[in-house]
């Protein structure tokens, strides 16, 4: 059982803050370190795998610094998100070759072990070169597990795998959850980490935005009210008949500066706050072909894992 | 020193297209040395030969090749972290390649550079174990300097170029300062000794002293292994190409 | 105003009816007329080209080129002050002379920008971007040989026409210049051709620009050194017509010698033996330029597309 520990850490490039005062705790089992492109996942995994110097603060795997500690990597098992290996040798003998660099006593046992648990053995004496992308990310896998570490850390693994291999690959770190390692994997699709983390740590634009069981996560994104932009032929008609509803708890028309309030031709729209996201959805469209009024635009004013995430942010 | 880094570099550098370069360069050499003996050469072509060429073009060259291509496409491509993700001191990795590489440069620089001269001079005389000796520390220096230059751009390769080629050989012709920061004129300081009177007979000089030469060759050896194994501990790894 | 279709984005429920369909969101397809592969290809030679001194690249990709061609121009600039100032009769070394004594940075040059030029296309499997487009195979050869030719004659070309100027300012007569001139840019028209087609062959072997960049650094370096060997053991032995005919082991004393039936003399002695032995070494550098781009479009007749 192992715990890695960021506190407060944070990391600038020059004038570019890629993670801002980020304290987190990773622990055993399965966690999904979720966020939009460029929210600074890559940047945290490579300070919790100690391959970058943080800016501030410490980065401990049970009580010992990461950064410029060669030994740690005797409990840390890393899956690198690039592709290369050493070019012309086999699965077997670069799996071989990382249980040789770890100084294991009986390497080749290691490795036979590790390319079994990753169900690569037949495969073994094929070259790298010829393997497919999952068959990559496995032989990858088995270099990271060939020392058997309690910590397991994983950047963005399902990356163009298909829906096969990326099955697989869910099987094999859940299994490695259940039986205590501590996984942590970056990803910046949401149901990916739904379906495999028990915990997720959310980052967005280098803060650490949320934390905690996927499901609570959840709950708190969908409860929260939804805002739409509406367009329509009669904005103010639309407005009395959506307010009626009880599943919309404000709406504000938008009047651009200087049009005539009185303005029926789409200049103006609707700003509509939905309590219950699914009943408005369903409710507007029926409201509008009840009414006689045209629909030209129906768009969910914060919708993006951003804005998602921003808005966690804040609260 | 590592086996497994070792054995792992070895095969990097001596796979695929790399080994090619790396075999053709010793094999001019020799060829022109055979062919020159068989049309009656003289100790004045033997010193051009090992001199001119084997000294002054094929190591540093083959110093370019081993030493930026023991470490660099590595870091290129981002596999140098199944090296560095292990409880393995950076210093131990950085010596390894380096030591893999001036092994590499021994092999297909120093020991052609003395077969060379011996077939070129009939013997195994003054000129041909100055010479070998010369490429054996001139070919190590290099390798320290390109390693470290490999680690610390991904342009090693042109920059290496530029010292090796424009510095050394055209700006050494014009600007004589130049030469006193010149590792092909240290190590034939060096070599000064071995070469002896043959030598100095035949007017092959070094540009520093012999003491200076051997004091500035290791400075310069240590000195970039020292910073390549350091630069190797903060490297960054970028995940873009 | 913006008068749209009703967006996708929220699913609505699709009145009893109406057929399945996709809507208009506002993607606008091009009618107007495409250029094909003449524009195609036109424009990445022109790319080529420019990126050989990073021009439309990123600054760092500017500094060895631009420095290469300072460094080139720069004893050019400094001939003509001299000259001018001691008011010279003639130029104290010629036109030709010129770009054969700055052999080094030539090569230096071609050995830098042709892998700069093809290896990335091949290591990130670009290539199969542009063959998707009207060009084919031997258009992007053409067009990246056509490119690399013209930045390197650009490369030989400017301290030249930099040397005519300061000719001019010390009030030589261009009567006498010109001749001299046109036989050195036309040398360096064919030197720019067999650099190229050399570079590119053993640029486009690899995709690994460090590689490729040794690679022709070796080549070229390696063949001068043999034919200064050649030319050395020759001379020593009295084989006077061996050492002409020595010329033709590398590519700058080949097109030197062959430029010697333009009425020139051989900047590298010896030049080749008499004139028939200057058309032997025209033919074997055109002969040259005809493999190279042969061997290129074997080269990637062979590149695969997936």
């Amino acid at each position: 059982m192992s715990v890695l520990e960021l506190a407060q850490v944070s990391r600038w490039f020059g004038n570019v803050v890629a993670v801002n005062d980020v304290t987190m705790t990773i622990g055993p089992g399965v966690t999904g370190l979720l966020g939009p492109n460029g929210a600074g996942k890559s940047t945290l995994i490579n300070l919790m795998g100690g391959f970058l110097a943080p800016s501030a603060g410490t980065v401990t795997l049970d009580g010992e610094p990461v950064w410029r500690n060669e030994q740690v990597y005797r409990r840390i098992g890393l899956v690198p998100e690039r592709e290369a290996m050493y070019d012309g040798v086999s699965g077997w003998d670069f799996v071989l070759a990382n249980a040789r660099l770890h100084q294991l006593p009986d390497p080749e046992a290691a490795a036979r072990r590790a390319l079994d648990v990753v169900e690569m053995t037949a495969a073994a004496d094929r070259g790298v070169a010829t393997y497919s992308k999952g068959m990559k990310q496995r032989v990858k896998m088995a270099t990271a597990l060939v020392h058997d570490p309690p910590v397991l850390l994983l950047d963005e693994p399902f990356n163009g795998m298909d829906p096969r291999q990326r099955l697989q690959l869910v099987e094999l770190l859940r299994t490695m959850g259940e039986a205590g390692r501590t996984v942590l994997f970056s990803s910046h699709i949401l149901e990916e980490v739904e379906v495999l983390a028990s915990s997720i740590q959310v980052v967005v634009a280098g803060r650490h935005a949320a934390s905690g069981s996927f499901h609570a996560i959840r709950q708190l994104m969908t409860e929260r009210p939804h805002q739409y932009t509406v367009r329509s032929g009669d904005d103010r008609a639309l407005a009395a008949a959506v307010m009626a509803q009880g599943s919309v708890s404000s709406v504000e028309l938008a009047v651009p500066e200087g049009a005539a309030t009185g303005a029926r031709d789409g200049t103006t729209a609707l700003r509509v706050q939905a309590t219950d996201r699914s009943g408005f959805v369903r409710a507007l469209p029926r409201l509008a072909s009840d009414h006689g009024i045209r629909l030209y635009e129906v768009t969910p004013a914060d919708e993006s894992l951003e804005s998602v995430f921003a808005y966690l942010v804040e609260r | 020193m590592n086996a497994t880094v070792a054995r792992l570099t070895a095969r990097s550098l001596l796979a695929g297209r790399r080994a090619v370069l790396l075999t053709a360069l010793p094999v001019v050499l020799l060829v022109l040395a055979v062919v020159a003996r068989a049309l009656g050469a003289d100790d004045d072509l033997a010193v051009t030969l090992l001199g001119g060429f084997a000294l002054a073009t094929l190591v540093p060259l083959l110093g370019l090749i081993a030493g930026t291509g023991s470490i660099g496409p590595e870091i290129d491509d981002g596999s140098i972290v199944y090296l560095l993700s292990k409880p393995l001191s950076r210093d131990t990795i950085v010596v390894t390649k380096l030591l893999v590489a001036v092994a590499v440069v021994t092999v297909f620089g120093a020991l052609p550079t003395l077969v060379a001269g011996v077939v070129l001079t009939g013997e195994l005389g003054a000129l041909a174990l100055g010479y070998a000796l010369a490429a054996a520390v001139a070919g190590a220096a290099y390798c320290a300097l390109f390693v470290l230059l490999a680690v610390l751009t991904r342009n090693a390769v042109v920059i290496g170029l530029v010292y090796a080629l424009v510095w050394e050989t055209v700006v050494g012709q014009f600007v004589p300062g130049a030469q006193a920061l010149s590792v092909q004129q240290w190590s034939l300081a060096l070599a000064g000794p071995v070469l002896g009177d043959t030598g100095r007979e035949l007017g092959v000089t070094a540009a520093v002293g012999g003491s200076v030469g051997v004091a500035l060759l290791l400075a310069v050896a240590l000195a970039a292994t020292f910073v390549a194994g350091r630069r190797l501990r903060t490297i960054r790894l970028t995940s873009d190409l | 105003m913006r008068v749209s279709a009703p967006s996708e984005r929220l699913a609505v429920p699709a009145p009893s009816g109406q057929r399945d369909a996709i809507h208009d969101i506002g993607y606008r397809h091009y009618d107007g007329p495409r250029l094909g592969r003449r524009a195609v290809q036109r424009a990445l030679l022109l790319d080529s080209a420019r990126g050989a001194y990073g021009l439309g690249r990123a600054g760092r990709t500017k500094i060895v080129p631009v420095l290469l061609l300072a460094a080139m121009c720069l004893p050019a600039v400094i001939v003509s002050i001299v000259a001018s100032v001691i008011g010279a009769a003639q130029l104290p070394l010629n036109y030709t002379a010129y770009s054969t004594t700055l052999a080094t940075l030539v090569v230096v040059f071609v050995a830098t920008q042709a892998p700069a030029s093809v290896s990335r296309d091949l290591r990130f499997r670009v290539v199969s971007l542009y063959f998707s487009r009207p060009m084919q195979r031997v258009d992007y050869v053409q067009a990246k040989f056509a490119g690399l030719a013209l930045a390197v004659l650009a490369f030989l070309a400017a301290p030249q026409l930099l040397l005519l100027a300061g000719a001019l300012l010390a009030e030589m007569p261009l009567r006498e210049q010109l001749p001299d001139l046109a036989r050195a840019l036309a040398g360096a028209v064919v030197l720019s051709l067999v650099l190229a087609g050399v570079g590119l062959v053993l640029a486009a072997a690899t995709p690994r620009r460090g590689l490729g960049v040794a690679a022709i650094i070796t080549v070229l370096v390696v063949l001068s050194g043999v034919q200064a060997a050649v030319l050395g053991i020759s001379l020593e032995r009295g084989a006077d017509t061996a050492a002409g005919w020595s010329g033709l082991l590398q590519p700058f004393t080949l097109v030197d010698g062959a430029a010697t039936l333009l009425g020139a003399e051989a900047t590298l002695p010896p030049g080749p033996p008499g004139t028939a032995g200057a058309l032997v070494f025209a033919a074997v550098a055109l002969a040259l330029v005809a493999a190279c781009y042969v061997l290129l479009v074997l080269r990637y007749r062979k590149v695969s597309v997936s």
